[in-house]
């Protein structure tokens, strides 16, 4: 199968400026690896500091890469300009991990689910506010809820109200950047059936960035791990979890709390 | 904690101070221009209710001054006749705001002028002078202050959003404005105008300098809001949905600049009024016969001025009022801005 998204040996450079010298340079990514096929969830795992997020943004086009390529569908991104690009945006779609900071706080929900519609110039005004409805339904979220402001809702409503903004323009991708992590156990759950439910009814494709493994054997077919801006490890999400090659991979597995065996004397009583 | 003090309260105590000095004509009992060479530096004369053989008037009066004998320039008052003040009374023509003509003034006399704030070297009455000046001093700092921020806020917008070489170059500037010596690079200026310049374009020179010689302070604070706003993630998101600069800049980005564009509004404003006086005081602004605050003060340069007619320093008192009320907004703004806006929505009386 084509794969829908192909990142191959991509580099990013920070601190690469006019002012800084080479060995400055930190190197965010350092020669990234990638592919995802359509209609699957790929998890890319790693602890903090080891690229995930940098990943995410060059994808997103919301970071231009020092070298190597991406590719959409088949056409390399680099290779588009503004324009182009504008309209190849909603195709791909990021959810960031605070919806605190990636809803404006100012904003009304109903305000914040149809900007992508305003900024797109897609469909005519009273429509908009029709399908913008539509949406916050999808995502649980109440008519009344719709005209609070951003800040006013829980945490939860937040993530499913920027999964909700994210799904707005049909998006083929969807990149999920630990956009459960800052969440609690329950809220997670429930977020989560909620991604899964969607990828069966609209034919998503998640990249699902997190430090977790737990989440990514709960959602994952496919596994990435990295660490120190490369991809260390990556297959199938059985292979990856019960037969690691990698030393990192290993060293976050171990790192997974889970729970022991109970004591003997508890199991009969 | 208190709850911090509603930005809408002092905007309204505000308002209504700026609201007697835009109706000086009004509240002014004469013309601001208008000598009375036999009357100089009369001190401020009382209002009285209770005549000198102790008869209760209803109508408020007050006693015309006379030369005290053997003195020149000490005043009393000359309890033989008395003169009734007239409220809402009829007098020097005037224009409303500067466009209505009128007449009417809050109070007014028939026969001899009262000087509530005493006279000056001419004769002219310092409460009107007062509240005229007022007007060109207020509307110098309000000006200044407008041109500094459309400035401010234009340059720290560029240098923030835009960054690399454009902010180097506009924050270097901004540097080298903060450093310069302006008040004499403003005589330079002067020295290449003509001697004598109409009011009016003295006035404008005066709001120009000043605006133009403050923008650095609010271009780097605008710089600063504009560097973390495009940072924030829903700047990001609206950018993957395909937004575009000017977008970006208008809805999410200006929004998060405007309380302190307002902040600094409210602190610049009685910043740019007391620039103002100062360069009346030197002589570079508004000149003579048209008052301001200034220039009302520059009287206090002749030495017998200042040691005997306390009176002349009463302009000095007219800002505090204007100063309080803009300094109070300033900080009741900045509160509503601080980060810990769920406090305040949730009311805490903790005091």
């Amino acid at each position: 199968m084509q794969p829908l998204l192909k990142v191959e040996n991509l580099v990013k450079h920070y601190g690469a400026g006019r002012s800084a010298r080479s060995k400055d340079k930190l190197a965010a990514l350092d020669g990234v690896s990638l592919s995802v096929l359509p209609k699957t969830t790929t998890a890319l795992v790693g602890e903090s500091g080891s690229g995930k997020s940098t990943l995410a943004l060059c994808i997103a086009c919301l970071e231009h890469p020092t070298s190597g390529s991406i590719s959409f569908e088949g056409i390399d991104l680099a290779s588009l300009d503004e324009n182009q690009l504008r309209l190849l945006r909603p195709q791909i779609q990021l959810v960031f991990q605070d919806p605190a900071s990636s809803l404006n706080p100012r904003w009304t929900a109903l305000e914040i689910v149809s900007e992508p519609f305003f900024v797109q110039r897609r469909y005519s005004k009273p429509d908009r506010a029709v399908r913008a409805l539509r949406l916050l339904d999808r995502v649980a979220i109440s008519r009344k809820m719709a005209a609070r402001s951003a800040c006013e809702l829980s945490g939860g409503q937040k993530q499913r109200l920027a999964i909700a903004r994210a799904l707005a323009l049909e998006p083929k991708l969807i990149i999920l950047d630990e956009a459960l992590s800052a969440l609690d156990c329950s809220v997670q759950a429930q977020i989560s059936n909620l991604l899964l439910e969607l990828q069966a009814s609209l034919g998503l494709t998640y990249l699902f960035i997190t430090h977790d493994f737990g989440m990514a054997a709960h959602l994952a077919d496919q596994i990435a791990v990295m660490d120190r801006g490369r991809v260390v490890e990556s297959g199938s999400a059985e292979n990856v979890l019960y037969s690691p090659n990698h030393e990192a991979t290993r060293a976050l597995l171990a790192a997974t709390p889970r729970f022991s065996e109970p004591p003997a004397e508890l199991v009969h009583a | 904690m208190t709850r911090p003090p509603k930005p809408t309260k002092w905007l309204v105590v505000l308002l209504l101070l700026h609201g007697i000095v835009a109706a000086a004509g009004f509240f002014a009992p004469y013309d601001p221009i208008e000598q009375d060479r036999e009357r100089p530096y009369f001190p401020p004369m009382r209002i009285h209710l209770i005549d000198a053989h102790g008869h209760l008037h209803l109508r408020p009066f007050f006693y015309p001054l006379r030369l005290r004998e053997g003195s020149f320039d000490r005043y009393e008052e000359d309890t033989a006749t008395t003169i009734q003040l007239r409220f809402l009374a009829s007098g020097a023509r005037y224009r409303l705001l500067g466009v209505v003509p009128a007449r009417l003034h809050l109070f007014g006399t028939a026969g001899s002028r009262i000087y509530l704030l005493g006279s000056d070297a001419y004769g002219r009455d310092q409460l009107s002078r007062i509240l005229y000046g007022g007007q060109v001093s207020l509307l110098a700092g309000l000006l200044g202050a407008g041109v500094t921020l459309l400035l401010g806020a234009l340059i720290g917008v560029a240098a923030g959003y835009f960054g690399g070489w454009r902010d180097e170059l506009l924050m270097r500037l901004a540097e080298l404005f903060l450093a310069l010596p302006w008040l004499y690079l403003l005589f330079a200026l002067r020295a290449f105008l003509p001697l004598a310049v109409s009011p009016l374009e003295a006035f404008l020179l005066v709001v120009v300098v000043i605006g133009m010689v403050g923008w650095a302070r609010p271009a780097r604070l605008v710089r600063g809001v504009v560097l973390s706003a495009k940072e924030r993630d829903f700047v990001r998101a609206a950018r993957g949905f395909g937004a575009s600069n000017l977008y970006l800049l208008q809805r999410h980005i200006l929004p998060e600049t405007a309380s302190v564009v307002l902040t600094q509004a409210a602190i610049l404003v009685p910043q740019f009024v007391l620039a103002e006086m100062t360069l009346s005081f030197l002589g570079l602004g508004v000149p003579e016969p048209t008052s301001s605050w200034g220039n009302l003060l520059a009287t206090l340069q002749q030495y017998n001025v200042l040691v005997s007619y306390w009176w002349m320093y009463l302009p000095a008192l007219a800002i505090v009022p204007f100063f309080l009320g803009y300094l109070s907004l300033a900080s009741a703004l900045q509160e509503r801005a601080s980060p810990y806006k769920i406090e305040e929505k949730t009311n805490w009386n903790l005091s």
